[in-house]
């Protein structure tokens, strides 16, 4: 407060880096096998895939345009959630697959709060989270039946 | 900002200037006796102190229900056992009322003036007395009685606590409080850079949610005097750029082209809803400033065809709840440069007759900021709301300035200024957990994380977008700029959304509910504050945008 300026004046003009590459993401589906995943990839030169193994599952990066897309996979290779963060939410018909339906039902039922900023919308099968702002949109889907033992939700974020 | 730093470095001054033996004592649950000069960062204005025998960790001064902008002042100084005696001295600086004198509390509970210039001279000859001697500590004291805001001349209040080892003054903590107290100034409403604001109110309408802030804009056909001023525009420093509903327009604006179609742009919400229509130029004017040329967008869902992730756009003000929006963010752009590479942007389109491609869009000619492009007030805004009570207001009446320390009226006082990391988000730490954060008009509540399911549970349906607790929780959360500094505490209440429903009121401090990866400072925040949104590629006495102070 007192006496304290901003203390990082060199911080300077900060720009919104542009994402890589240009083509359009190939990601699987909440519940689907990463091995589908791969086969698209393939398909679709251009999204950048980078994995991370954690205990009792793996986290698969996928940059595509204006979003970045990661997958959470069981040792089993089944996708049980999926995060974003970018300029615009992925296609949830897609990030979704069989879920799809089922989301858009509750969605019909969903509240939507006044200030546009964040949705929750939660069944049985799937949990889908969305929150942000203009510039910097996030979210999360993860279907709980298929969170393998010992992995916490906290985990998908 | 300017007087504080002064009696910062006077008080500083005044102890360093009478050289003493070292002090001793270290206790293991207690506050060791000051053994050198520790002066811990100011915090904001908080209701009750915080305890702790980590002096770095003590708050040992509140001031009742004015920390969060209440009528009431009720001063309190609480502090741990110390492991030795100690001197405690106590003042209060106002500059914007009484710049020439500090006040301090005598050992009978009086004030008592001291002249800034006796205190730079010299402490021994000031003649000035601990407020409490030879004490251990382990205080809890009210100090200078009940007291009203309204009765209490407005302006910016310095409070400080300073221990020394009994009898000496070479060693010592200094702990200051800082903040307004009183009434929001209010500029010059015929000011060239003044947009009056309501939440709820005049500029709003009847299907306005709760803390919805509105202001008025002034459209105008390109190179004409064919304009219309439009109400219930929502203010939002989460977004940027001005967008207004094609059924409220009437007058007609200038459609941007690109390649051989017509530019268009699908904008997404965090919620996962969406604005989908055409960019359009037209000559904008934010309250008596100069007219500016400027890319909004004009909300038409029915227009062409919009891609998959517009699919289903907002319709009607009605639906939405407002005319347009006005986003007066940290960013001069609604996409920046991501959208000036990449066709595939998921946003900008090209639209002829009825197809519609990714576009790349030079920055000039995306939805931007009008006041970017204000002749001289294009630095950045400041948002100036009052207090409201526990309870709620009917609706609140306050200020959109244009400009920071460009006219007499936008001059930044004693405030601090956050940096912001590439999505404009600075650190905010609730209960241990540090989460990214914002301060956001266009939010009605405050929303983040509960720190606990027992103490701040979410309400049952159809309110479970908030928080019900069974009592009002006051909550005290610390803002950091993104690079770590400066750091400020917040403190923040929240009641139960049910419990205001039956309320007549539509203006509320208190309200909030759960979030899951961010904390977002929505409208409550900005009640009783001046908050000044610092612009991309622009500078100011409070540094170089983009930042955020208060």
């Amino acid at each position: 407060m007192i006496g304290r300026t901003l203390s990082v004046l060199g911080i300077g003009l900060v720009l919104l880096a542009a994402l890589h590459g240009s083509a359009s993401g190939a990601w699987a589906a909440l519940g689907e096998s990463v091995e589908s995943v791969d086969a698209d990839s393939k398909a679709l030169s251009g999204a950048r895939v980078a994995a991370t193994v954690h205990t009792g599952y793996s986290v698969r990066e996928i940059a595509a345009a204006s979003v970045v897309v990661k997958e959470y996979v069981s040792a089993s290779g089944v996708v049980f959630g999926i995060t974003w963060r970018g300029l615009i939410h992925p296609d949830l018909t897609q990030v979704l697959g069989s879920y799809a339906g089922t989301y858009q039902k509750a969605l019909q039922q969903a509240h939507r709060g006044a200030d546009r900023r964040r949705l929750r919308v939660r069944t049985d099968q799937v949990v889908v989270e969305q929150w942000g702002h203009m510039r910097n949109l996030q979210g999360r889907a993860y279907a709980p039946a298929l969170i393998p033992p010992g992995v916490r939700i906290d985990a998908i974020r | 900002m300017q007087s504080g730093k002064v009696l910062f470095f006077l008080v500083v001054l005044i102890v360093t200037g009478a050289a003493m033996g070292a002090g001793s004592g270290n206790a293991a649950p207690s506050i060791p006796v000051p053994s050198g000069q520790e002066v811990f960062p100011a915090y904001s204005l908080i209701a009750s102190p915080i305890l702790s025998v980590d002096p770095s960790q003590a708050q040992p001064v509140g001031v009742g229900a004015a920390a969060s902008g209440g009528n009431a002042v009720n001063v309190e100084i609480a502090l741990d056992q110390f492991s030795g005696l100690v001197d405690i001295y106590f003042g209060i600086y106002a500059p914007s009322i009484d710049a020439g004198n500090v006040y301090l509390l005598t050992s009978s509970g009086t004030l008592e003036a001291v002249s800034v210039q006796a205190l730079t001279s010299s402490l021994s000859s000031s003649g000035i007395t601990p407020w409490v001697s030879n004490s251990s500590g382990e205080i809890i004291a009210p100090v200078l009685g009940d007291r009203s805001v309204a009765a209490l001349p407005s302006g910016t209040y310095y409070a400080y606590l300073l221990v020394t080892p009994a009898g000496r003054l070479d060693s010592y903590y200094l702990w200051t409080t800082a903040g307004y107290i009183g009434a929001v100034p209010t500029p010059p409403a015929d000011a060239a850079n003044v947009l009056p604001i309501t939440v709820n109110g005049a500029l709003c309408s009847a299907y306005s949610g709760p803390n919805t802030p509105c202001v008025s804009v002034t459209v105008c056909s390109p190179g004409t005097s064919n304009c219309q001023t439009i109400n219930n525009i929502l203010l939002d420093t989460g977004s940027f750029g001005l967008r207004i509903f094609k059924q409220v327009l009437s007058v007609p604006l200038t459609q941007e082209a690109v390649g051989a179609g017509d530019l268009a742009e699908c904008v997404q919400y965090g919620d996962g809803s969406s604005d989908w229509g055409p960019v359009q130029t037209a000559s904008v004017i934010l309250g008596n400033e100069p007219a500016v040329l400027v890319p909004i967008q004009v909300i038409d869902a029915t227009f062409s065809s919009a891609p998959r992730a517009c699919a289903n756009a907002d319709v009607s003000p009605s639906e939405a709840g407002f005319n347009g929006i006005l986003g007066v963010g940290l960013f001069a752009q609604d996409c920046g440069p991501a959208c000036t590479g990449s066709a595939e942007n998921g946003i900008y389109y090209a639209c002829s007759g009825t197809s519609c491609v990714g576009t790349t869009v030079a920055l000039s000619a995306q939805v931007q900021n009008p006041v970017v492009l204000l002749p001289r007030d294009n630095n950045g805004v400041i948002v100036q709301l009052p207090g409201v009570p526990v309870g709620g207001s009917l609706s609140l009446n306050g200020y959109l300035v244009l400009g920071i320390g460009t006219q007499s009226n936008n001059i930044p006082s004693a405030v601090t200024a956050y940096d912001v990391d590439q999505y404009g988000e600075i650190l905010t730490s609730l209960g241990g957990t540090v989460y990214s954060s914002f301060l956001d008009t266009g939010s009605n509540g405050l929303f983040f994380p509960s720190p606990s399911a027992l103490l701040l549970p979410d309400c049952d349906a159809p309110n479970a977008d908030w928080f019900c607790p069974p009592s009002i929780v006051t909550l005290s959360a610390t803002n950091s700029g993104a690079s770590g500094s400066p750091s400020g505490v917040i403190s923040f209440q929240i009641a139960s959304v049910n419990s205001l429903s039956y309320s007549p009121n539509n203006v509320f401090p208190d309200i909030g509910g759960p979030d899951v990866g961010e904390f977002d400072w929505g409208l409550p925040f900005f009640f009783g504050r001046n908050v000044y949104v610092g612009l991309e590629a622009t500078g100011s006495g409070l540094g170089i945008g983009p930042y955020w102070a208060y």
